[in-house]
This record gives structure tokens, sequence and C-alpha cells, in this order.
């Protein structure tokens, strides 16, 4: 409760947004499964195939839980607001916080909502998938997404990608490819919560021993972002247009095109990080690819600290390296920061061994013959050969790292056009798609906290799923 | 051929068709002047067989050879290809490839100067003889990385020799290192682009290296703690190591292998550095210091004791030494064989003396330049130095006879000295004759040498391989003839600027048939005629410089091209000859490399272009006119490129000196 005062005296809308933003419990489903809660939550038994989508009563009363303490919390604020509105008139920018705030958290709701029913998407493929959804759901979305002033947004794009994406052939690659994906990602459908207690029951990476620090497995909140998500080109999404950015300071910018709210001080401003830091539990992120030393399941489990991290291990590891170096031709990077870092150094002088391995500085290469028995600094004409062995290692050793990712992700993001296209498919299979598609919008932002600064944020929003018993123990639990 | 054990009537030619093949080996392996060895294989068929079965070692002098000698001699172990002319790397490997299936011994193989042979060359080079054991590549220009990784497959490979190899890097020198673990001895010498990492690498890859020579390179002290680690060192040169200093040196105090070290021309080098090595390599024989210590210092003195007994050869060229330094030196290396004190100010008569009285084992002295030395020195070496075999007094101007007179009575061993403007005369190689041990001799710019004292030399000089009669402008056919009488063996001789000599002295010269040498700039009076003379007489005749013998003309070149095949190196600059010539000489040599032919005004640039296209393939190195450089045609041009021929172009103007 009190946190929600918090929220609403101390931070803009903007940054609320953020909170929400980066509320990375809601990243495992809030992005997959918003299509899901308006089908038949009886449609699960259907997908029996698939383990991890069983239906589990005790979690799903958890969540129910949740949002009615969220509701009840959401109430209390708006009493809070009448009370004062009639006391205090002249404070018109106290008043644009609080509803904002309370528009975020109402979304927050419907996020939950729609991640609790998420456990029933496989259900969705024989359900009603490309019905058509009731029209009377707009006003819906316009009181808890957006102001009215951008009902016409959501609707033209609506209807744009319902003529675009009409095609059932479509859909059903489409879907196709969600699900595979969700399959080789080991499906992290569960919820938080089922994460939360993982690690704290000790299943799994007891001992493990992190890089540099040595946090015991309960100690911190582990997270774990499905692979569509790790691709994604965007991490920012404007709730009004569906934009996407990287970063969230060109969001910020990018805001101030769609009203004059969005240009005071407060909404343009950074978003303060340390406003509840010190009550966070710390945050860890777990690789999606099962088998990954990285991926919670692995035996010497060791955490990623970052998003970034996460990010980064997910392409360089288990994608493919699609970045060839445009001056050798022979280098390839999944990561556009690695390639560029390589062009830096890639020049006519490359040292090159027998064995393949090539070196930027000629001490190194020597060093290196020095160490191994038969190797020889190769002859720039060798290069050749060598270099073809060197890609089919390369191959070899990516090929289980392969997977429909242009596929996914046109699905789930894709970049501007095709990312509006895929968000209303989902709208579409949710059957409403107008709520759906503000929703995603929220969660388009909540989900991909901003590359930068996206661990320092204190995500408010861990309250938004967590209930707060549950956060207090963790952290007690931390702090012990 | 007067040699014994040389069969001369028929009768003994039938009974050495009696004896075994192993024995007539036996006999020939004391025969070994190849001149005889020649006769021998003249007069009977069996020597020639027992010749043939046993011959270890090769020198052809045309690749169209090299397949007969490979067939001929199947036991050879050592080829030296050095003045193969027009060996490229296709006749080297179908000569190779043609040697029969079998795996040929070769074991050693000199490829020096050899600038047409490539990697494909040597790669199947390498693979044709799998016990290759050295290789010398010395002064091959263009070789570079690719031709040190054909190399490499020779994993036997135990001496590597690769002076000058312009295009090795750190790559090659790894690619040699790593192919060849079992390197005994490497020059890299003048490899300018190798630096400390290659040599880091070679230390950690042939750890049974005895010898090596980094002289020239690029490469600093860490270099010199990389061969450090070498347990079996013994031999380093380090000449001319720019960024080598004492630090170096002191690196270089493990262990106590070392015999023997050059740091001549180091000039970061001082004492001290050198005075700690001395003092933890105690088993130093040889130390080069020329032109690197600023100056002697005490400390260095002082430590010479500690290997008195082993040091052989000091050379301190170039550096200024006083008296008391050498008797220093004299009282501490008793054994010393060989002393350089070339070029170095303070020598004089009180120093030499007080070296050379603790020092009787002394063979080599150079005091060139010693400007102060005068008879007294002589006497005093000649007292003490009864072994001495090599003298060198070049620029001792107070010098005279009754010095030399010393020397030659008690030095009978006396096999080099160099008067190279002494002002001696015709007394002096009177005494001189004395020696008859003397195989060089050098009496350039001494030009009151006259007839006289040729006479005296040929008299009693018989085994004078080398003379040098720079400038000695006295000297007339006369004494060309009394030389040329009495010593048969001279393969060297320089005759420039003896402006008297006319073709009737050629004509004596012309009995010398083991010239190799001959050096005639400036003989106004010679023509055709005497060129004629010694092309049909001297057929072992290598090298040839006729430059500005004005009354040259075709007739000589028509001479030279019909009997000296084995000319390898010509000058004919400022030579009257034309382009028909030049055509004819350029088309007949086949062995010639080196041609230098500078404003040959008579020749049209035709008869350049059609003379050059003659011998293309086999041209290493050619000096022109700039001028020509624009008018004869590009691909002539890049033709004698690709053959690896280097054109070395120069302008200057016509000047007739005479």
């Amino acid at each position: 409760m009190d946190r929600g005062q918090n929220h609403i005296h101390g931070q803009s809308a903007a940054n609320l947004c953020y909170q929400f933003g980066s509320d990375n419990p809601l990243l495992g489903m809030g992005i997959q499964q918003p299509f899901v809660p308006f089908t038949s939550p009886f449609g699960a038994s259907s997908s029996t195939n698939i383990p991890h989508m069983d239906w589990n009563p005790a979690t799903m009363l958890d969540n129910l839980t949740f949002i009615e303490d969220k509701i009840r919390q959401v109430k209390d604020v708006i009493r809070t607001m009448v009370d004062n509105g009639g006391q205090l008139p002249c404070r018109q920018g106290d008043l644009t916080q609080q509803q904002q705030v309370v528009n975020a958290d109402l979304t927050c709701l419907i996020v939950q909502l729609i991640s609790t029913a998420g456990s029933l998407l496989p259900s969705l493929k024989n359900s009603s998938f490309l019905s058509h959804p009731p029209a009377g759901h707009m006003d819906t979305v316009n009181h808890v997404g957006s102001s009215s002033s951008f009902i016409p947004n959501v609707t033209t794009i609506s209807e744009e990608n319902k003529e675009d994406m009409c095609s059932p052939e479509d859909y059903e690659e489409l879907f196709k490819g969600f699900t595979d994906g969700a399959m080789e990602g080991g499906i992290e459908i569960d919820n938080v919560f089922v994460e939360e207690q993982d690690a704290k029951d000790g299943d799994e990476g007891g001992d493990a021993s992190m890089d540099g620090e040595n946090l015991p497995p309960g100690s911190y909140e582990l997270l774990q972002l499905e692979k569509d998500e790790i691709l994604a080109p965007h991490t920012h999404f404007c709730s009004i247009c569906g934009k996407g950015f990287k970063r969230d300071a060109n969001l910020r910018m990018h805001m101030r095109g769609h009203g004059d709210e969005y240009k005071s001080p407060a909404a343009l401003a950074k978003p303060p990080r340390d406003a509840s830091a010190e009550h966070e539990l710390v945050k860890r992120y777990s690789c999606p690819f099962v088998g990954c030393k990285r991926n919670k399941l692995h035996k010497n489990f060791q955490p990623l600290k970052t998003i970034l991290c996460v990010k980064n291990h997910y392409k360089r590891s288990h994608c493919e390296k699609s970045y060839t170096c445009s001056r050798c031709h022979t280098k390839k990077f999944s990561v556009m920061a690695d390639l560029k870092t390589h062009e830096k150094h890639c020049g006519r002088d490359k040292w090159l061994c027998s064995c393949g391995t090539s070196f930027s500085r000629k001490d190194k290469l020597f060093a290196h013959v020095a160490l191994f028995q038969g190797h020889t600094p190769a002859l720039p004409a060798d290069e050749p050969k060598n270099s073809s062995d060197q890609i089919s290692r390369v191959g070899s050793h990516q090929e289980p790292a392969k997977f429909p990712s242009s596929m996914s992700s046109s699905f789930m993001w894709g970049t501007s056009s095709s990312d509006d296209r895929g968000l209303d498919i989902k709208g579409l299979a949710g059957c409403s798609e107008d709520i759906l598609s503000t929703g995603n919008f929220g969660s388009f932002n909540f989900s991909f906290g901003p590359a930068d600064g996206f661990t320092g944020e204190p995500s408010g929003s861990t309250f938004s799923v967590l209930p707060p018993e549950h956060f207090q123990s963790a952290q007690k639990k931390g702090k012990n | 051929m007067s040699q014994d054990g040389k069969p001369s009537s028929a009768g003994a030619v039938a009974g050495v068709d009696a004896l075994s093949q192993d024995l007539l080996a036996h006999a020939l392996a004391g025969v070994h002047d190849p001149r005889d060895r020649k006769s021998c294989r003249l007069a009977s068929r069996a020597f020639a067989r027992a010749e043939a079965a046993s011959r270890r070692s090769a020198r052809p002098l045309r690749c169209e050879a090299l397949p007969r000698v490979l067939r001929a001699f199947p036991s050879l172990t050592s080829l030296d290809l050095s003045a193969c002319a027009g060996l490229d790397d296709a006749s080297l490997a179908a000569a190779l490839s043609s040697a029969g299936g079998t795996e040929l011994g070769v074991r050693r193989v000199s490829l020096a100067r050899a600038s047409g042979v490539g990697w494909r060359g040597l790669e199947a080079m390498v693979a044709a003889c799998p016990r290759l054991e050295a290789v010398d590549l010395s002064h091959c220009v263009a070789a570079g990385d690719r031709e040190m990784a054909a190399l490499a497959a020779a994993a036997g490979l135990r001496e590597l020799v690769m002076d000058k190899c312009l295009g090795v890097t750190d790559v090659g020198l790894a690619k040699v290192a790593v192919g060849c673990p079992g390197l005994d001895r490497l020059s890299v010498k003048w490899c300018r682009e190798i630096s400390d990492i290659g040599i880091e690498l070679l230390a950690k890859k042939c750890p049974n290296l005895r010898s090596v020579d980094i002289s020239y390179l690029k490469v600093s002290n860490e270099s010199l703690r990389s061969l450090s680690t070498l347990e079996k060192l013994e031999e380093i040169a380090l000449v001319g190591c720019m960024f080598i200093d004492d630090g170096g040196l002191r690196m270089l105090c493990a262990g106590n292998s070392l015999q023997s070290i050059d740091v001549s021309r180091c000039h970061h080098v001082t004492s001290q550095g050198l005075a700690s090595l001395i003092d933890s390599q105690r088993f130093i024989q040889k130390i080069n210091a020329g032109d690197s210590l600023h100056e002697i210092e005490s400390c260095f003195l002082s430590k010479l004791s500690t290997i008195g007994e082993t040091l052989t050869v000091l050379r301190l060229d170039g550096l200024e030494i006083f008296a008391s330094n050498l008797q220093a030196i004299g009282d501490s290396c008793k054994n010393l064989a060989e002393i350089g004190l070339s070029k170095c100010n303070g020598v004089t008569d009180d120093g030499i003396a007080s070296l050379v009285v603790h020092c009787g084992y002394l063979r080599t002295i150079d005091v060139t330049c010693c400007h102060l030395l005068t008879n007294d020195a002589l006497a005093v070496i000649a007292e003490n130095c009864r072994m001495v075999e090599c003298l060198r007094l070049e620029s001792c101007p107070f010098i005279n006879e009754k010095g030399l007179e010393r020397i030659a009575t008690h030095c009978s061993h006396l096999k080099e000295i160099d008067l190279t403007d002494c002002r001696i005369n015709d007394e002096a190689l009177q005494h001189l004759a004395s020696c008859s041990e003397l195989e060089i001799l050098k009496l350039g710019l001494c030009s009151s040498i006259s007839d006289k004292g040729l006479v005296y030399i040929g008299s009693n000089c018989a085994k004078l391989v080398e003379l040098d009669l720079y400038r000695c402008s006295a000297i007339t056919d006369e004494g060309l003839a009394a030389v040329a009488q009495g010593c048969k063996k001279i393969r060297m001789l320089n005759l420039c600027y003896c402006t008297q000599i006319t073709d009737a002295g050629l004509k004596h010269l012309s009995t010398l048939e083991e010239l190799t040498n001959l050096e005639m700039r400036c003989l106004v009076r010679i023509t055709g005629i005497g060129i004629t003379s010694i092309a049909i007489g001297c057929t072992s005749l290598i090298e040839l410089d006729l430059k500005r013998c004005y009354s040259v003309d075709d007739a000589g070149l028509w001479a030279l091209s019909r009997y000296s095949q084995n000319l390898r190196q010509l000058t004919i600059s400022y030579c009257q000859v034309t382009g028909l010539g030049l055509c004819h000489l350029l088309g007949s040599l086949r062995s010639l490399q080196d041609l230098k032919m500078v404003h040959l005004s008579w020749v049209s640039i035709e008869g350049f272009e059609m003379s050059l296209r003659a011998a293309c393939g086999r041209l290493k190195k050619l000096k022109l006119l700039g001028g020509l450089r624009s008018v004869l045609s590009p691909e002539l041009l890049q033709t004698l490129q690709a053959c690896g021929c280097r054109v070395r172009w120069v302008d200057k103007p016509l000047v007739y000196k005479g």
C-alpha cells in the first residue's frame, strides 16, 4: 500500500511507465500470451502434449489473490485522489501524475490478468483464433490504456493489420513459429512465482558460484526471458502509436509529439534510479537455452547479471553469426558491437596460425605458436583454406543454436510496421484486439526494460506481480 | 700433371683397369686437386668409374649439366649450385626428379646467389633429398617467407644460411624454427625484417642451436635474453646490431658454453658489457669487438686474464689502443693466434713489442693503417712470432725493405702479406721471395715496384695464388712473363692501371690455366688479340674486368664467347665493342650472370635490346647507363626482372681517362 503512495508522490508518469516497463516478472508471459486471456480456460486440455503448460490451480489462485489486492490498492489511490482533489484543486500536476499512476496500475492489472491466463496459451490454436473481436472493447481500451485522444490511432492500426494479416496460412505459420520457439526455449511459461520458488527450493544451482560474486541461490530474484524477447530489436515501445525504440531516452523524446503533457521537464527527465533500490532484491537472469551453463537447470548454473548480458550471451552463444566482417570476410559475429570492435582492428595484417586461429597482433600469434607443438604461422596464401576450416567449424559449433529466429522475431516484434502486424495477430488471436493491442503496447513498454540501466532501475513493479508478503519474506531472506 | 699417382703410360692404364673399384676410389681420395682428378678420369675408364661411384661433391656450372651430374654420381652428398647459371625452379625440379626413382643422398646444398630459385624449386629439392642437412640460401635477395616455408619441410635440417634473404620475416623464421627443430647452425644476417619475436620463437623451438648469426638485424636485448636460454650456444654474431647494449650482453652471461662472440659495429656495447660477459663465460675463444667499444677500459683488460688460456682470436679494429693496453693484452692472453688492430690509433712499435713478446703463437697480425709502425715493429714480430702466417701491413708508410728482410728470414711460414700502399721496392720483394710458402701477395699502389721485383717473386713463390699489382705502373710485359713462368697456381690477378702492359704480356698470362679472376682496368694498350690469347689459355676464367680498355673490340668478345664458357662476371664498360659482338657474347656465354656495360657508345639500342634478349634467363646482375631505361622495351625489362635479374642504372658522364 505504502509503495503505491510512494509512486504517486515521487515519480512522473514516464517514470512509472518505465517502472512497469522493467517489470521483469511479466516478461516471461506478458509478451507471449497477450492474446490468451479471453479464450476459454478449458482449451488448455487440448495442449497437454506440452508438459509445462499444465494448468496449476494453486498458482492461479495466488495470482488472482494478488490481482484482488492490487485492485484494492488502486481503489485506495483513487479514493485519496478524490479526497485531495477537493482540498487542493490548484495542484494540477499532481493530479495528472496520480492519474497516470492509476492508469499504469490498471494496465498492470490487465497484464497480470492476461499472464495469469497465460498458461492456457496453447489452447489458442484450437480456439477462435481468427474470430473478430467484439467492438465494444474499444471503450475499455481507451479507459484503461491511454487518454481518449489516442483512440483513432489504435483503431486504425488494428484495422490496417486486420486487412494485412487475414490470410489463415500466415497465422498458421506464425503460430507454428511461435510455439516452436516456445518449445525450444524450454517453454518458460511458468510465471515468476514458480521461478522464485525454484530458486528458493534450491532445486538447481544449489552451489552455483557466480562470476565474481557469490550470491547464494535464493538471495536474488531469478528471471528468465524468452528468446524472442531477447532477440527483439526494440525494447521500448510507445504506448500510443506502438513505435519501438532501443533507448528509453529516445522514447521520451518521441513522446513529446503525442501531446504537451509529455513535454514537461518531469516527463522528459531521466527516471531516477535510487527510488526504491535499497528495498529491491538483486536480480539475476537465466538463459532460456537448456543445457547452457547460464540456464538455471544447469548443474553449475551461473546467472547473468543484466539484461544486456542476457542479450549478448544469447546472441553470442546460441544464435547464428550473421554479421560478417566486410574486410576479411571471414570473421562472423552475432552481436553487432562485436563486429564493430573487430572491424576496428581488422586490417591487412592478420596474423594467422596454421590451425586457423587468427590474431590481431604478431606477438600473440607467436606466443600461440610457441605454446602448441606443430603450429606455425600461416602464410597469406594459406588463408583461404584455413578460413574455410574455421567457417565450417564455427558453423558446426553453432548448429544447435539454429532456430527460426526471423520467424519468431517478426511474429513477436519485427521492426516498425511488421511489428504492429505481429501485435495485431495477437490481438486477433485474443478475440479482442483492441484491448490487447493497447495492453500489448503497454506491456512492451514494460517487458523490455531499457537496455540502459535496466538493472539499476528499481522496479517497483515487482510488487505488481509479487504479493507484498512474498516480497518481504524474500527480502528478509536476502538480508539474512 | 706431374702429380704422383698419375698414370702416364698405356701399360699403367691396363694395370689400373685390373684393380678393384674401391681400391681406385681409395687412391683417388688422396688426389685433392680437381684438375688432377680430371686427368685421372681422362686417363682411365676405371678411374672414371671409381670416381663416379665415390664422388661426394659436385659444383655444376650450368643447369643443363645438373641432371647428368645427379645421374653420374649416385653417392653425391654435397651439391653446390651457387655458380649454376640459368638455374630456375623448373630446371631444378626437373633435374631432381629425373635422377631416377631412387632418393638422392644429398645432404648439403648451396644455393647462394641462385636468385632464380623460388619456393617451388625448394619444395622439389626438399622432397627429392630426404636427408638434407645443410642449405645455403645466402644472397637470394628475393627469397621470402614462402621459400622458408618450403625449406621447413626438411625436418632434418641442421644448418641454414639465409644471409640477405631480404624477404624473410618473423613468419618465415618461425616456419623454419617449427619445421626444423634440430637446427644447429643458423645465419639470418641482413634479414632485416626479423625481429625479437621471431628470435624468441626460434630459441624456444630449436634448443640445439650452437651457432647463431643475427648480424645487422633490428633486434634488441630481448633477443639476447631469448638466445641465452640456448644451452648449447657456442657462437654468436651480433655485427651491427644497433639496439643491443651492455644489458643484452649481461643476459648472455648465463651458462658457459659460449666460445665465440662478435659484437663488432655494435655502437652501444662498451668495455663493461664485454667485461661482465667474459667474467661469467670462461671458455670464450674468439672476441671481435671492432668498431664497437668506444674505448678500451681497464675493467675489460683486467677480465681478459680470466679467459687468457682459451682466447685465441681478438679483434679490436678501429679503437684507440695505447702501448699499455697492448701490454695488458699480451700479459693476459698468452695463446693468442690472431690479433686485429686495423685502423687503431695509437699503436706504436713499443705497443706491438710489448704484445708480441708474450704471444709467441700469433699467426695472424692485422695492423692495417697503423701509421706509426716502423721496421722496429716488424723486427720484434719476426723475433717473437716465428709461426706468423698472415701479416697485413697496408698503409704503414714507414715500413721498408729492411723490416721485411727480418720477416722473410725468420718467418718462413708466411702465407699472406698485404703491403698495399707501403713504400717498398724491388729489394723488399727480393727478400720476400725467400718465403716459398707465400700464397697471397698484395702490392697495390707500390709504384716503385718494377719487373725486377716480379722476377724475384716468380723465381721462388710457386705457390702464389693471389697477386695484386693494382697501379704498379712500372710493371711491363717482362714482369708478367716472369710471374706467369714461376707462379702457375695464380688464380687471382689484379693488373688494373698497369698501363704499360700490352697484348704480349697477356700472351704470357695465357699460360695460367688456373686463373679465375683477372682485373685489367684501364689497360689502354691491350686489344682483342690479347683478350683472345687470354680466352684461349685461361679456360678457368670466371671473372674478367675490362673496364676502360678502350682498344678492346669485337674480336675480344668473339674470343670470349668462343672459349670462356665458365665466365660468370664480366665488365666491358667503355670498351669499343659493337652490338654485334655483344649479341654474340651474350648469346654464347651460358655461365654469364653479372655484366657491367656502361658507356658502350658503339652499341645501338637495338644491339642492347637484342643481346639482352639473348641472355635474358641467365643474367642476375646488370649495370647499364640510366639513359637506356626509357629506351629499352618495357617487356624486356619485365622479363629481366621476372628472371631474378637486378639492373643497376648509373648516370655518369662519359669521360676518357688515360
